[in-house]
């Protein structure tokens, strides 16, 4: 009698902002009582109040029977309620599933069309193999209902039922030939979209569909049924060198006439990724390609970037043109397309050009903010490490660039250029000296010993230093002067003590190293200014 | 296609939640709150995608809108076509507005399953069903007329 409408829970919600979990659960309690009702419009209240707490984050697992009930209530808005409930909750742990073949089969036979819509749906997101299994005959018999909604929903769910029963696929297909020569729009690009789908995943064996396709991209006028086909066709192309001759003139058409920003897009990537052998074309879709790299409209920008990174995958030559406006993007307020302007310079990077190219971004290091910071040093040792050092060809200028990025202020990535300097300094003889007269700055430099909170860990790097020096630091062709250096550094810098541990272990073990070649130099061991007991 | 649609509001309340792929309930309201904190950060004035792994996976695009109040949030696989889904948000807003009058956030609040019925007639399972504007309203106006539903048989054609 006094049963919460769903607006009533809302507004209840509202005005329990300090202790919504405690109301919610009294309101749980309350449905629980509800849910045993007879009574369709007070069941189905319950349930639809369901449903507004799953979107809050609640468990309604528990009354996934009673969702069922309430599919099965005869009126068309209480059985919705119970198909929406279904909808968004089940999943393929959900046993109460089993339950709904008949009832799904039901609708699907009604002779109202908005039932036949409903069970769709539903089949839609919540289907199973064996669910799939019992219903496909019925909703391919749908694909041909006199109603074009019904036709449209039911090609639609044929998609999510060969995906759990690939079995139905082969007798069904024909169907969907059918479908996709419709008259009607929505129904055939229903049709093309189920295609579309279905050939990404094999595509092999949709080449024989190809003069479809090839109609489709000549005659239609239908934009997102244009848009799928394209798509497809970038797949396909790459697998039919034929195919993609064939389709040249096409394209050129679309992209030359089409005023829809989507399907010019589309058929840039299309090129990119599958027609790259075709001169004519290639030009085309880097003229139109620029465009978009200059236009005011920050969607196109983005959109611009990924085509690049894409034929850039072919051909470096080919981005060459936009390399200017590609670098001013790394400047850009959008991280979005920052990191796109990122991933592309990294991939310009060779052998000529990877000092070039690292000092730019270096310089962008200095000037941007912090998250993007950490980024960018983490690409610039990748993008140096790639491949094992092959664009690498001079050592003692990637120790350099160790060194600069050790000291970016909140630096996360203190391990990193760590086991890096470690690992040049133990396997490239010829720049061990340059290594440790690097590291000896580094001991030396104060921010590296207060560069730890949880994040930012640069004095990791100082491990890397004390084991350079002492592992190298004490070669024949190395000054005692410069020994005596490192060892007055490991063994009383103020703030050593506030080191890791296991950075101030390396420490000691560099002081060892270091003592030990002093030692063995007949000269005295004792560090500049005598302090016997600053060692930790 | 798509794996998810969100409409949440400035403050991260959850306004209508459609996951077509299904996710457990922690790791929907996980999305949810990652994604407002990615996408709240952002200025007008910025693209309307964002590109990350972290939320759900690899291939998965995060294509946006902020209007007023309310961010609609779509989050496709490789299969759409990121320009076109922008349309769709475009067009899934309009039909709300067609059936509420001048759709504001409260509407959402109050009759979300609704905006559930609406969404149902665009998306389907995580396929793209329609993208006609007059055809969608036009079958929601048949639907609420069957319904005795107010607000769906209002739907401007």
């Amino acid at each position: 009698m006094f049963e919460k409408s769903l607006g009533d829970l809302i507004k209840g919600i509202r005005a329990h902002k300090r202790d919504e979990a405690e109301y919610i659960a009294r309101c749980m309690e309350e449905i629980k009582t509800e849910l045993r009702t007879t009574n369709p419009k007070l069941k189905s209240q319950a349930v639809l109040k369901l449903t507004y707490l799953y979107m809050l984050g609640y468990d309604v697992s528990w009354a996934a029977f009673q969702f069922v009930e309430c599919m099965s209530l005869p009126k068309f808005s209480h059985k919705r309620i119970g198909y929406l409930a279904a909808s968004l909750t089940f999943d393929e742990s959900t046993d109460v599933i089993l339950l709904t073949t008949n009832l799904l089969k039901k609708e699907l036979n009604s002779p109202n069309p908005f039932e036949c819509c409903l069970a769709l749906n539903t089949l839609a997101n919540i289907v199973t193999e064996d669910l799939a299994r019992d219903v496909v005959a019925d909703v391919l018999r749908l694909t041909d209902h006199s109603d074009p909604t019904v036709r449209k929903r039911a090609t639609l769910s044929l998609f999510r039922i060969f995906l759990e029963f690939p079995d139905a696929l082969r007798p069904s297909f024909a169907a969907i030939q059918e479908r996709m020569k419709e008259e009607n729009p929505s129904v055939a690009c229903a049709a093309v979209n189920v295609v579309c789908e279905l050939a990404r995943k094999n595509p092999k064996n949709y080449l024989g569909l190809a003069p479809v396709f090839y109609r489709i991209l000549t005659s239609s006028a239908n934009n997102w049924m244009l848009i799928k086909v394209m798509k497809l066709v970038g797949v396909l192309c790459p697998l039919e060198p034929r195919l993609s001759k064939k389709l040249v003139k096409p394209v050129s058409n679309i992209m030359n006439n089409t005023s829809a920003k989507s399907l010019l897009y589309e058929s840039i990537v299309t090129v990119s990724n599958g027609m790259m052998e075709h001169e004519q074309i290639v030009q085309l879709a880097l003229s139109k390609l620029g465009e978009f790299l200059s236009a005011k409209d920050q969607n196109l920008r983005y959109l611009a970037l990924v085509a690049i990174g894409n034929f850039q995958r072919t051909s470096l030559a080919l981005v060459a043109p936009f390399r200017s406006a590609i670098l001013s993007c790394l400047d850009d307020p959008d991280r979005t397309i920052r990191l796109r302007a990122l991933d592309i310079v990294t991939g310009m990077i060779s052998q000529d050009n990877l000092v070039d190219i690292i000092q730019l971004i270096v310089n962008h290091i200095r000037t941007t903010d912090g998250a993007f910071r950490n980024t960018l040093v983490e690409k610039v040792v990748q993008a140096c490490c790639q491949g094992t050092y092959v664009h690498v060809t001079d050592f003692a200028w990637y120790i350099s660039v160790l060194a600069d990025l050790a000291v970016v202020p909140n630096n996360v990535h203190g391990v990193l250029i760590r086991d890096e300097l470690i690992n040049v300094a133990v396997r490239v003889k010829g720049v061990r000296n340059v290594a440790v007269a690097t590291s000896l700055r580094l001991l030396g430099d104060e921010r590296l010993y207060r560069a730890q909170t949880e994040q930012a860990n640069a004095c990791q790097v100082l491990h890397a230093a004390a084991f350079i020096c002492g592992e190298f630091g004490t070669a024949e062709d190395i000054e005692s002067v410069t020994i005596r250096s490192a060892l007055s550094h490991v063994l009383r810098h103020e703030t050593a003590h506030v080191l890791p541990g296991s950075v101030q272990a390396v420490f000691v073990q560099g002081a060892l190293k270091l003592s030990i070649a002093l030692a063995g130099r007949n000269e005295t061991v004792a560090p500049e200014g005598g302090d016997a007991d600053a060692a930790p | 296609m798509i794996k998810g649609v969100l409409v949440f509001n400035n403050t991260g309340k959850p306004r209508l939640t459609a996951f077509y792929e299904h996710l457990p309930i922690a790791e929907q309201q996980r999305v949810i709150r990652e994604t407002f904190s990615v996408v709240s950060k952002r200025p007008n004035s910025l693209c309307n995608f964002v590109e990350d792994p972290s939320i759900w996976g690899d291939d998965c695009k995060i294509i946006y809108r902020h209007y007023a109040t309310l961010y609609f949030v779509v989050f496709a696989d490789d299969s759409e076509s990121e320009l076109a889904v922008l349309d769709l948000i475009q067009v899934f807003v309009e039909s709300l507005d067609r059936c509420f009058e001048n759709v504001c956030e409260l509407d959402l609040i109050f009759h979300y399953e609704k905006a559930m019925y609406v969404l149902d007639e665009i998306i389907m399972g995580g396929m793209v069903l329609e993208t006609n504007q007059q055809k969608i309203a036009q079958s929601l106006q048949a639907q609420g007329k069957i319904d005795g539903d107010r607000i769906l048989s209002r739907a401007r054609v």
